[in-house]
């Protein structure tokens, strides 16, 4: 019972945060209509300033200059790039994205080098237990973290001028615009509010029980797409929940390998895809997504 | 490449052939010349261009459908390597013998080929109603999910696939004569020996620029003007009577057999059939190679496939000659990098400063020319319009 | 159109009049004054030899540190006055851990060159071993899985990982004290490597009447506690590693946070002296061994000092690792193979692999576990291990405990 307990808790950590992943895919999606493939880079730049920075600045000094950073980065590439693209189609954009995942991820592989960067985070490899389940401190405070960040965008979105600006934008951009709303604006915010939160997953992915900051990090937000997928596309609540369901169901289909040896091994590392194309099948629009109304 | 059908011409008047050719385009000279030097690879290439070029074809092959399918037709696909592999993965076990515990049906590689075109298609064809529902991203990550699925399964189906190690490739043959080292095992053109590369060069040319002539012919065709209709807007599509589910299969089984054969083509050029052929990256690459090439373009997807898949190794090979570039694992800018830099910086750049990609670039150049020169002689018409058959 | 019928069947009437299926030279090579047959990469003044790597890839590192000291090596046998009175010169090139690229630059290597010291990274080798074969080509330096044994071209660096992991257990069982009906785990990746690795703990743990718990993970699986908790939950008296230091450093870690106190015995890859500056240094302290055929860096036999020695002449600031001996005794093995092949006359591409299947009997002065013998195709040219721990205080990280060659890595059959 505990084995299921302890494996449960590993998955709702992971889950919490790939949940901050995915998120920053719906805040993508809704303010500018991208599937942005560079998110994973992004994530990866947030964690190597950390630890690139760490020594002198600190750790927290370190995770606001890293969290900034990755902020920045995304919005420039909204502004910059993005925008500037005359064929709004979400192909295009996409493989747009792809391009500056590539240049980006060729950067930071060359300036990581042949290390595996250490994130300096002061939890350390510390565990906390209760109940004769134990889990990595980095994974509780990951968890905690998450929840903050999911319920104080919640109240962003919902309180403030910029969430019902961006919503006015995911509805209709061209009423929006005429409606005073300043679409720039949105999207920078947005691409920058998914920087920053890519940045503070890409620290809790590096930290212990993982080795650190090494390229191969950024791989592990496409596991966070099919978590938006399932969550719908554009509902916030929706990736929290996709991320949760992926991050239980690949601990499980790991913690319980030696069961499902029929489906083949190593099936914790697509159970996500296929849970995802499963979704898509039987609720094109995700679990929590709407429906797009075509009629002819 | 004519676009004019061949029973138009008469070989009445020498005067007329001549001017069939249209040598007088700056782009069908270069096409010719470019179709010579390709004949005459083999007899001056060294092994290494002719492995290059080899992989070049193939990508060529398998980029004309991507084109079709996303430039054409709009579908955004991210599953593209998993066409490939079940291409590849379909020839190499009806080719293969029985042996060393692997599964094998020791088909003639004729027919193998043609399976594997045929397998693809179906692949594609069973994907289409997942595809028919789901639009721009939604369906590039439905395809996304094939990619990783499609893995797992040839990781674990040893005894077909060979796993993670993945199998040889049996070589290709037609009835007394192998592309391979064997069978003649000695053959010769104009003194130089024609080896499985050299021969593996004309099939794999011939399989290409017929890829590129159905291609073309697809795309000009109703087919291809419906999948235009398709892409520029599937409610208008629709309303004029467009049977909008019914393209998306069509173009997506289209595109898996120009898939399955590009990863045939891959396997017997490489010799080996692995699942890292076919993973995410492989898809990606094929989007940059139609992007690059412009997307919708049949030549320029041709073009993206040469650029992609030689240009790495060339920055490889002549590493030693740039001196711009460092030693690798010095930490400097090496081959392998600057390569994903050119990438990465010709991704963002085409997209962003260079619409409808070197194809278009190149057209837009040309129209200059030919107005500059020959006022009276019409432009073609731009790719993104949809695309009209030449009159006869 | 109609230009072009004409036109193809011109030329394939050209083509077919300049056709030819007798080979002309078929006989044999050239010779030269000293009557001393040649081929492919070696002239009258010099040797040229491939290297064939990945240098921008996964295994840049270790490749690196691998270069360098070939480099070294050759660069100081030429002034020694070189081998056959020729000196030696090294072709690197990078494929990056792409084995399509590896093929291409194959075939541009191939012609040039005498012998490939080295092709690193297994899917790069399952693509160029076929080809080699065809070729006569030597290749070296391709990793320890067994798969290379079925190759009359490639000469192994010591016993495979099947070997390896074979004496793992059996170290387990003898030396740590596992009693028998234990169940161990064998986390692996998939691959030949791996894969390897698992077949030789099966077969190891059949004849010692233990249990295998296998967990296969992939070389981007960084976090391994969903594999800690169930190698907890199968109460694993010993864990098997064929993996990299990414994922030995996460277990190592983890099992020791969660109490586990289990001997860890990884295979050769899965060892990296700067783990030891990470959070797993405890765990790996208290629980970490090797089973490798190469001498680690701190090894004692007397090449390993002199390749220890020349590393650190030529790389003051390089990764002292297992790599630095690997280098050297590779080098050496080629060597062996080159110097045989120019007494026996014929320094050709066969000549040199011909040469290399007479190797019997060959004391590396401790680069390598026990004497070597390629003469036996199919077979290991040893099955003896060293093993060894992590030691903070030895230079790379690792000490030498035991030299040993268990009875079910005696009685492990290749097929």
């Amino acid at each position: 019972m505990s084995y299921l307990l302890t494996q449960l808790v590993n998955g709702v950590s992971l889950g919490l945060v790939l949940g901050l992943i995915a998120v920053g895919f719906v805040v993508v999606f809704k303010s500018t209509g991208v599937l942005n493939f560079a998110h994973g880079s992004v994530l990866l730049l947030g964690a190597y300033l950390v630890a690139r920075l760490h020594p002198e600045l600190g750790f927290w000094g370190a995770l606001a200059a890293g969290v900034a950073g990755a902020a920045l980065v995304a919005a420039l590439i909204n502004t910059l790039l993005v925008r500037r693209v005359a064929e709004h189609d979400p192909g295009v954009l996409a493989i747009l994205t792809i391009g500056v995942d590539i240049l980006l991820l060729t950067e930071l592989t060359r300036q990581i080098g042949n290390d595996v960067l250490d994130i300096g985070a002061p939890w350390g490899a510390s565990v906390v237990g209760a109940a004769g389940v134990s889990l990595p401190a980095s994974r509780a405070i990951a968890a905690g973290t998450a929840v903050v960040l999911f319920a104080a965008l919640g109240a962003l979105a919902a309180r403030t001028d910029w969430g019902l600006a961006m919503r006015a934008a995911a509805a209709d951009p061209d009423t929006a615009s005429l409606m005073g709303i300043r679409l720039s604006r949105t999207s920078a915010v947005g691409w920058g509010l998914a920087g920053a939160l890519a940045a503070v997953a890409g620290v809790f992915l590096t930290s212990y029980p993982t080795p650190g900051v090494e390229p191969g990090v950024s791989v592990v937000a496409f596991a966070a797409i099919p978590a938006w997928v399932l969550g719908g596309f554009d509902s916030v609540p929706g990736a929290v929940a996709g991320g949760l369901v992926i991050g239980v169901a690949q601990a499980l289909a790991i913690g319980y390998e030696s069961e499902l040896h029929f489906l083949g091994g190593g099936f914790g590392e697509v159970v996500p895809y296929a849970v995802m194309v499963l979704v898509l099948l039987l609720r094109p629009h995700g679990l929590f997504g709407q429906k797009e109304a075509i009629r002819v | 490449m004519s676009d004019r059908p061949a029973a138009s011409l008469r070989l009445d008047s020498p005067l007329r052939l001549i001017s069939s050719l249209r040598l007088d385009s700056p782009a069908r000279a270069a096409g010719a010349v470019l179709l010579l030097a390709a004949v005459a690879g083999p007899l001056w290439l060294t092994d290494f261009w002719l492995q290059a070029g080899l992989f070049a074809m193939a990508a060529a092959v398998g980029a004309i459908g991507l084109t079709l399918l996303v430039g054409v037709a709009g579908q955004l696909s991210l599953g593209h390597a998993f066409f490939l592999g079940v291409g590849a993965y379909t020839y190499t076990l009806l080719a293969g013998e029985r042996e060393d515990g692997m599964s094998g049906f020791g088909l003639p590689p004729v027919a193998a080929l043609l399976a594997a075109a045929a397998v693809a298609g179906a692949a594609g064809a069973a994907f289409s109603p997942i595809a028919g529902r789901l639009r721009g991203i939604y369906l590039g990550l439905a395809s996304l999910g094939l990619v990783f699925l499609g893995r797992h399964v040839w990781l674990n189906a040893e005894d077909v696939t060979g796993g993670y190690n993945g199998r040889t490739v049996e070589a290709f043959a037609v009835p007394g004569f192998s592309f391979s080292d064997e069978d003649p095992d000695y053959l010769a053109v104009l003194g130089t020996p024609f080896g499985e590369l050299h021969r593996l060069w004309y099939l794999f040319l011939a399989v290409a620029l017929l890829a590129a002539y159905c291609g073309r012919g697809i795309k000009a065709g109703r087919a291809g003007r419906a999948m235009a209709g398709v892409r520029d807007g599937e409610t208008a599509a629709a309303s004029v009577g467009i049977r909008v589910a019914r393209v998306k299969a069509t173009a997506f089984t289209v595109s898996s057999v120009y898939a399955g054969v590009a990863g045939a083509l891959t396997a017997l050029a490489f010799g080996r059939v692995a699942p890292d052929s076919f993973a995410l990256t492989v898809s990606i690459d094929y989007l940059v190679m139609i992007v690059l090439g412009g997307a919708g373009s049949i030549a320029g997807a041709s073009a993206g496939a040469v650029f992609v898949s030689v240009l790495p190794l060339m920055l490889v090979q002549y590493s030693a000659h740039l001196p711009f570039l460092s030693a690798p694992g010095s930490g400097g800018v090496d081959a392998a990098t600057l390569s994903r830099f050119v990438y990465g910086v010709a991704i963002v750049a085409v997209l962003i400063f260079l619409r409808g990609g070197l194809a278009g670039a190149l057209r837009h150049l040309g129209i200059r020319t030919a107005r500059a020169g020959r006022p009276s002689r019409p432009a073609r018409p731009a790719e993104r319009s949809t695309p009209k058959e030449s009159a006869p | 159109m109609t230009i072009r019928p004409l036109a193809a069947a011109a030329l394939c009437l050209a083509a077919l009049t300049a056709c030819s299926t007798t080979d002309p030279d078929a006989g044999p090579g050239d010779g030269d004054g000293s009557g001393i047959r040649t081929g492919n990469g070696v002239t009258d003044s010099e040797i040229r030899i491939g290297v064939l790597t990945d240098l921008s890839g996964p295994f840049k590192a270790g490749a690196a540190v691998q270069v360098q000291e070939k480099k070294a090596y050759w660069a100081a046998r030429s002034a020694q006055g070189g081998i056959c009175d020729r000196k030696i010169t090294m072709d690197v090139r990078d494929h990056g851990y792409n084995p399509q690229r590896a093929v291409s630059l194959y075939r541009s290597m191939a012609p040039d060159v005498v012998a490939l010291q080295q092709v690193l990274g297994s899917p790069a080798v399952a693509a160029v071993l076929p080809l080699a074969e065809k070729d006569d080509l030597y290749v070296g330096g391709m990793g320890w899985a067994s798969v290379a044994l079925e190759y009359q071209v490639a000469q192994i660096p010591g016993t495979t990982y099947s070997i390896e992991s074979a004496n793992a257990v059996d170290y387990l069982v003898d030396t740590l004290k596992v009693p028998a009906g234990s169940t161990i785990g064998h986390v692996y990746f998939e691959g030949d490597f791996g894969g390897d690795s698992l077949a030789g703990a099966e077969h190891a743990a059949a004849a010692r009447g233990l249990k295998i718990h296998p967990i296969k993970i992939t070389p981007q699986d960084s976090d391994m506690s969903a594999q800690a908790a169930a190698l907890e939950r199968a109460g694993v008296k010993g864990v098997i590693l064929g993996a990299s230091p990414s994922q030995l450093s996460s277990l190592a870690s983890v099992l020791a946070s969660n109490g586990v106190d289990v001997p860890l015995i990884g295979n050769t890859p899965t060892f990296s002296p700067a783990l030891l500056n990470t959070p797993a240094r405890e765990g790996l302290l208290k629980n970490f061994y090797t089973v490798t055929s190469v001498a680690p860096y701190n090894g004692e036999g007397a090449a390993v000092k002199t390749a220890a020695e020349m590393f650190e002449k030529n790389a003051p600031d390089g990764t002292k690792g297992w790599e630095v001996p690997l280098a050297y005794g590779q080098s050496e093995l080629l060597a062996e193979a080159l110097e045989k092949a120019c007494e026996n006359g014929d320094l050709t591409p066969k000549g040199v692999v011909a040469a290399m299947h007479e190797t019997s009997g060959l004391d590396t002065q401790g680069l390598f576990s026990g004497t070597l013998d390629y003469t036996k195709p199919g077979e290991p040219p040893t099955r003896k291990v060293f093993v060894s721990r992590a030691d903070p205080e030895a230079p790379g990280g690792l000490k030498v405990l035991d030299t040993i060659e268990g009875p079910s890595a005696l009685s492990y059959k290749f097929e």
